[in-house]
């Protein structure tokens, strides 16, 4: 009640407003005024605002976009590098391999050559030894014949057919050269 | 019962429209004129007007002079800064969490809209915290006008969103898969559900903040008239301090409130806009 005696009493007083009553002028006052500021701020405001953040945002969104860029070549880079130093690897491993064999083969050739050297430094040596020893024997042997001939020269010398006993004694000498 | 002075006519006269605004550190009264007509109604301007006036003006001049400097730090090359900055923050935060988030996709193209609409209630609601000030916001009218801007708005852009047909779906509204007399009962039922849908929102718009506005001030001038109510006894040196100390708190309420309802309305604006634009 008293609330309603309040409004009905300030509907008297100053330009017979309430804090409830509605003014027709006042809402397209409130319309126009919205409305023009809208239209400035659409002119004359926002743009200088939002144009500036937008192309912040952009230029962020384009660094972003270049960071990722960045990082994708890089990636790609160190994938291409890792795959030339596992081909180089590879490579190195191949030709120190090549060259093991090749060393092989070489000194495999080498001993072959010096083991044929050797063995037939050593079929000479032996036929050598072998030579000198039939001409040692022979040597000796005629020696003997000598010695002994004259020796028993020496001790038959006046009886004895000398022509007869050497043959005797060589024929002897000969039984003894040969192998039992 | 005490004699005091009529403490609610005080208070209405304090938060209702006038003809006549008061002129600051006491130098008078300005008289505004009377007696425009057009189409046969009243638009003689009133105290509302005068503030409305004030408040566009600042919001206009304070984006301006932020555009201007953040434009200028931005062809420098450089991060924008004091001023600038900080009214780019509430624009970014206005544009990117309120519009765009509840508008969704397209939601660029009502940045501008929802934004005036964020900055312009915010000065109106601010204004009334300052001395000699009045809060436009306060009033049924501006309140409802503002709603009004926003219907139009909600279901223009949807009409040119959805289409003719599309549109017509938002206001007969048949459940997916219904054919036949199904169809039609739930379309005779649905539609005046549908329609008030529609013109709820702009009134949930307009009493909120009005209800918001102006029950901040009946809180704060009814503190105060506590003083004059006691006045004369003894009682009113232990009621004025505690009144004028509520008074503060209620003021730095009103300051949040201010923030909170500008936002509100902005965000529902959205939420309503959005809601239109991605209908089915």
């Amino acid at each position: 009640m008293t609330a309603l005696l309040l409004l009905q009493e300030a509907a008297h007083g100053e330009g017979g407003f309430t804090p409830f009553s509605i003014n027709t002028g006042l809402i397209f006052w409130t319309v126009i005024v919205f409305l023009l500021l809208l239209a400035f701020l659409w002119k004359l405001g926002w743009p200088a605002l939002l144009k500036s953040v937008e192309e912040r945002e952009r230029r962020i969104q384009q660094q972003l976009d270049e960071a990722a860029r960045a990082q994708a070549e890089s990636a790609r880079l160190l994938e291409e590098h890792k795959r030339m130093v596992a081909a180089a690897r590879s490579e190195a491993q191949e030709m120190v391999a090549k060259a093991k064999t090749l060393a092989e083969k070489e000194r495999e050739t080498l001993l072959a050559t010096a083991r044929h050297e050797y063995e037939q430094l050593l079929a000479r040596a032996r036929k050598d030894i072998e030579a000198e020893k039939e001409k040692a024997i022979l040597e000796l042997r005629r020696e003997a014949v000598d010695l002994s001939i004259a020796a028993a020269s020496k001790l038959i010398e006046a009886k004895l057919d000398t022509e007869a006993n050497r043959r005797l004694v060589t024929e002897y000498l000969a039984t003894l050269g040969r192998p039992q | 019962m005490m004699q005091g002075p009529d403490i609610g006519k005080a208070i209405f006269e304090h938060t209702s429209d006038s003809r006549v605004v008061e002129l600051p550190f006491g130098l008078g009264e300005w008289h505004l004129p009377t007696g425009w007509r057009l189409f046969g109604i009243d638009v003689s301007p009133t105290k509302h007007v005068v503030f409305m006036g004030i408040a566009a003006a600042l919001v206009f001049l304070t984006i301006w002079y932020a555009g201007r400097q953040v434009e200028r730090r931005h062809r420098e090359g450089k991060a924008p800064s004091g001023f600038g900055a900080a009214i780019e923050a509430i624009v970014l935060f206005v544009r990117n969490d309120v519009a765009i988030a509840n508008i969704g996709h397209g939601g660029e193209k009502f940045a501008p809209y929802i934004l005036t609409l964020f900055f312009f209630i915010l000065y109106c609601n601010l204004l009334g915290l300052v001395p000699w000030g009045a809060t436009p916001t306060g009033n049924l009218a501006v309140t409802g006008a503002l709603a009004l801007t926003a219907f139009l708005t909600v279901e223009i852009s949807g009409f040119r969103a959805l289409g003719p047909k599309g549109y017509l779906k938002t206001i007969v509204f048949v459940p997916p898969g219904m054919s036949g007399l199904g169809a039609v009962a739930m379309a005779l039922i649905m539609t005046p559900i549908e329609i008030i849908g529609k013109i709820v929102k702009p009134f949930a718009l307009t009493l909120r903040l009005f209800a918001n506005m102006t029950a901040g001030h009946f809180v704060i001038l009814s503190l105060l008239g506590l003083i004059f109510v006691f006045a004369g006894s003894w009682v009113v040196g232990l009621v004025a301090p505690a009144a004028v100390l509520f008074v503060v708190g209620m003021m730095l309420l009103e300051l949040l409130v201010a923030f909170l309802q500008a936002y509100i309305f902005a965000l529902l604006t959205s939420v309503f806009i959005g809601l239109m634009q991605h209908a089915h």
